[in-house]
């Protein structure tokens, strides 16, 4: 399973190598590390929240110790039965959602799946989900209690339930009260997820920056639709649902690029991330980290193919990941030399 | 299960827009156990984002010489955009094949159920014979008596139902309009065959259109005899992460809904919740 294990061996047996900038000619190995709220990634690249499960479904098709960090679906303090089928529908190069947030809740997730999750070598990260304040303040009081657990994603943003979630992030100050309060009890780091289906997304990343949010992650799925012309019913059960996938990844860029200058907390881009180059985008808008969603669904391996190719992008232009961050006033204007 | 890149060897049109596609992945179909699916990612066409999920019909040598499955073939009808573009494929062509996927027929409380019947029924209605034949074949070896109702709206919708010739003593076959066997719904004469036999000694195995299957379990009900089902749905991932194709079934809470591509595709059919639970589709 550790396929790092043997390519450390490997590095052992030669002269130990410098890391960082060297001359022309001479191999170079760029640094792919990040630093988010004091939490080292060995990548910038994380899967995103209910895309990638418990981590475990996806062992058999990849090396998870590959991943920067791993986003769990979202947990909230009772289980959760989910939405009535059906519960997706593919779209033009995307796919809408209403789950509605099935999930095993706080006690049985760190009972029943983060052991399997605390050792892996990479980051976790649980997605928190609650109906009120006081929901969320309690689902984290319980998920303090597990070991191995890196951060916590305030999921303020899910489109699909009746209360709560999208609620929370489509108000600028219950947005800054559920961070406060969860912020409060919190055992490690908070990053705040912020929904795209408000009129300005600055106003929200200052509220969960005000209130305490040590990072923000964006974006959670658009609110769509899609209606059966045979049967004049909506597509889903739920009426609407989360669009995601390649159709949202313009959108969303244009959000994380304007949330990254609204604050100063680190944010990390989501959104129809699905390759390298996508991945260099956000990056280069300013995001520290991205997370993949969807793709996971259609290609188990993209997150392991995106690390493998930012990595070689890294490579030939000679230049550590962290030096793209934010560079959107082109190469050259951030002292970077072209090829 | 895994991910594997799978050479189209031959996609066949048959009747009423049904094609049967070979692909080779010797590895896959020498694992594939009855009544399991694969999801196949469509090459080339970004705008079809999702992997199709397609029950494995068959797994067969790649020549004569061989006896080793190396094939896995998949019989599928052009309903939307993602079939419509299958039919497309052509010997050659390359496509990534995530398989086997489900449980399948022979779960072990399933297996069970075997030696307490005296034959296994098969129902089918249009492509849902797709789910069927791995099952039939195996059935087949462990010497159980067996019986094949095939319904579909005319005789361009009953294929392949050869294949299951050597493997059951009896087909009986049904289309609406009456242009090959019996006229009208194959749950008719299926309803004769579970009301001569004796109450439980029948196991049914039902695949096809919801309002059939739904049908089925009511007859399965009324003659008292067990009845599983092999549901479909449409699918996020095909491995149990996005929980897309869940349905109701007799749960309470979070167990409420199980999903077809993890905890199915095939359920004992008083299990699933039919009212409101499943999607028609």
């Amino acid at each position: 399973m550790k396929k790092s294990s043997s390519a450390k061996s490997k590095k052992k047996r030669g002269a130990p190598r410098p890391v960082g900038r060297k001359a022309k000619g001479e191999k170079f190995t760029p640094d792919m590390t990040v630093e988010i709220a004091g939490i080292r990634f060995k990548n910038p690249v994380l899967t995103a929240s209910g895309t990638f499960g418990y981590g475990q479904e996806f062992a058999q098709l990849m090396d998870l110790n590959r991943l920067g960090g791993i986003v769990v679906k979202g947990i909230s303090l009772q289980p959760m039965e989910g939405n009535p089928p059906p519960r997706i529908y593919e779209t033009e190069s995307g796919m809408l959602n209403a789950i509605g947030l099935q999930n095993v809740g706080a006690k049985r997730f760190l009972d029943d799946k983060l052991p399997f999750l605390r050792d892996l070598d990479t980051q976790v990260i649980v997605n928190v989900f609650g109906y009120s304040t006081e929901d969320y303040v309690r689902t984290i009081e319980i998920l303090n209690q597990g070991e191995g657990i890196a951060a916590y994603e305030l999921n303020i943003s899910c489109p699909n339930t009746r209360s709560g979630g999208m609620f929370y992030g489509s108000d600028p100050k219950l947005t800054h009260e559920v961070t406060m309060a969860s912020k409060k009890v919190a055992r490690v780091p908070l990053i705040v997820k912020l929904s795209p289906n408000v009129t300005d997304i600055t106003v929200f990343a200052r509220a969960a920056e005000n209130g305490g949010a040590d990072a923000l992650s964006l974006v959670n799925t658009f609110v769509g639709m899609s209606i059966d012309i045979e049967t004049g019913k909506p597509r889903l059960s739920h009426g609407t649902g989360g669009l995601s996938g390649p159709a949202i990844k313009p959108l969303a860029l244009r959000l994380v690029y304007q949330a990254v200058h609204a604050v100063r907390i680190p944010v990390m881009g989501i959104g129809g991330i699905s390759s390298a180059e996508d991945a260099l985008e956000f990056l280069i808008a300013g995001a520290k980290a991205i997370q993949i969603g969807t793709a996971n669904f259609y290609d188990p391996r993209a997150s392991e193919k995106v690390i493998r190719d930012l990595e070689a992008y890294c490579k030939r232009k000679r230049v550590d990941l962290n030096r793209l961050r934010g560079t959107h006033l082109g190469f050259e204007a951030a002292g970077l030399k072209r090829e | 299960m895994f991910n594997k890149m799978a050479e189209v060897r031959e996609n066949i049109p048959l009747s009423g827009g049904h094609y049967l596609l070979s692909l080779y992945s010797p590895a896959q179909a020498r694992v594939t156990r009855p009544g399991q699916f694969a999801m196949l990612r469509l090459p080339n066409r970004s705008d079809i984002l999702l992997r199709r999920p397609m029950s494995i019909y068959d797994v067969k040598p790649a020549s004569r010489k061989s006896k080793s499955p190396a094939l896995i073939q998949v019989l599928y009808k052009v309903v939307g955009r993602g079939t419509g573009a299958m039919a497309e494929l052509k010997g050659g062509d390359a496509l990534e094949v995530l398989a086997p996927l489900g449980h399948g027929y022979f779960r072990e409380d399933y297996q069970r159920k075997l030696p307490q019947v005296d034959e296994v029924v098969h129902v089918a209605g249009g492509i849902g014979i797709a789910a069927l034949l791995l099952a039939a074949r195996e059935l087949h070896k462990r010497g159980i008596r067996q019986r094949l109702f095939f319904g579909g709206r005319s005789r361009a919708d009953l294929v392949c139902y050869k294949d299951f010739g050597g493997l059951v003593q009896k087909t009986i076959l049904a289309t609406e309009d009456g242009s090959r066997g019996h006229k009208g719904f194959v749950t008719v004469p299926l309803e004769n065959h579970l009301a001569g036999s004796e109450r439980g000694k029948i196991l049914l195995m039902v695949c096809g259109p919801w309002p059939m299957l739904e049908a089925c379990v009511g007859l399965a009900r009324n003659y008292g005899h067990p009845c599983l089902v092999s549901m479909e749905n449409r699918m996020g991932c095909g491995v149990g992460v996005c929980l897309g194709c869940s349905i109701g079934v007799k749960g309470e809470g979070h167990g409420a809904y199980e999903r077809v591509c993890t905890e199915g595709p095939v359920f004992w059919a008083d299990h699933v919740r039919w009212a409101g639970g499943t999607p028609e589709i």
